[in-house]
């Protein structure tokens, strides 16, 4: 199988563990670990490096199915073997799953809602998140994801109602907004090897804030570059620049 | 379209028994008009018009499936 393994660059060796299994959409038990770059420490965030490393897909073998394992992103999973077991009925996670069933229902969009909670992020906030998964659901997404960020707007609002505070609801169809990062962290290294070779400051198509986050967060450390987000919304974008 | 509009606007208020949705119809132009309580108006509105866009565009995904265009204002109370 193609793309089996995964290289993960963040600040722990658990975060890139668990970044990298939710991306392959797997277990830990399913993946090997290599660490390839331990990071470093530094001093007051200064010279820290961050940690690397490598996941590889373990050979699984898959009962009743001798046929090559499917693309998992062009072939819609009809009964997928590691189906998330079913929230324990988390309040907060049933709310989030059953408004987005009940809101895709009206408007008339067949598919599968699940919900979870996401990785802890840096601010020590645990944001829910909410697949959606089916068939032909690029209408759920939108240009530049527009309809994808109406509907994790509208979700996590209904969310945060019901919780005291405000809760991050992350929604994805499809696995897109993965997909999407992994594109915009490889643009990212690609922008900053070119501003590198040319000598000339890069600069990005306009992007949502969040996009916005992981080039910056792509580049945080790079010894040759810098980033700086230039402009104002919606047109807002990010320039790399040289490290003086 | 009704119906969405109705739900979306009852699952983000205070009072959802006040929310009511008017809908007309000429040719393929689909008009809803939206009111909730006064206390009620920054929850289906937002900043800036931030949650009224957002239940635009969800309207218009279910709209565009047939084949109809669709606006939603937010009545003053």
């Amino acid at each position: 199988m193609e793309r089996a393994n995964l290289e993960i660059i963040a600040p722990t060796v658990d975060e890139a563990i668990a970044r990298g299994t939710t991306q392959l959409g797997v277990s830990r038990e399913m993946v090997d670990v290599e660490i390839l770059d331990e990071g470093a420490k530094g001093f007051l965030g200064f010279g820290s490096r961050q940690v690397r490393v490598k996941l590889t897909l373990k050979a699984v073998d898959t009962p009743a199915k001798t046929a090559p394992a499917p693309d998992p992103v062009s072939t819609p999973a009809p009964a997928p073997v590691q189906e998330p077991a079913p929230s324990a009925s988390d309040p907060i996670l049933d709310l989030a799953a059953s408004f987005t069933r009940d809101l895709l229902e009206k408007m008339k969009v067949n598919a599968k809602v699940t919900a979870s909670y996401a990785e802890k992020e840096e601010d020590g906030e645990i944001p829910v998140q909410v697949d959606i998964r089916g068939e032909d659901l690029s209408i759920l997404i939108g240009r530049r994801a527009e309809t994808l960020n109406a509907l994790q707007y509208i979700i996590g609002l209904v969310v945060s109602k019901e919780t005291t505070h405000w809760t991050q609801v992350i929604v994805d169809v499809e696995g897109y907004r993965a997909r999407r990062e992994r594109q915009l962290r490889q643009l990212a290294r690609r922008m900053a090897e070119q501003a590198l070779r040319t000598g000339k400051r890069q600069v990005l198509e306009p992007m949502s804030s969040a996009e916005r986050r992981i080039i910056h967060l792509e580049l945080r450390n790079s010894p040759d570059v810098e980033t700086q987000s230039i402009g104002e919304e919606p047109n807002r974008k990010v320039t790399i620049i040289l490290k003086k | 379209m009704k119906n969405l509009t109705e739900f979306i606007a009852k699952s983000l208020v205070d009072n959802p028994d006040q929310v009511d949705v008017k809908q007309t119809r000429q040719s393929n132009r689909v008009r809803l008009e939206l009111s909730v309580s006064k206390e009620d108006m920054g929850r289906v509105i937002g900043k800036g018009g931030r949650v009224a866009n957002a239940i635009r565009i969800l309207l218009r995904v279910a709209a565009e499936r047939e084949g109809l265009q669709v606006t939603l204002d937010v009545l003053e109370p």
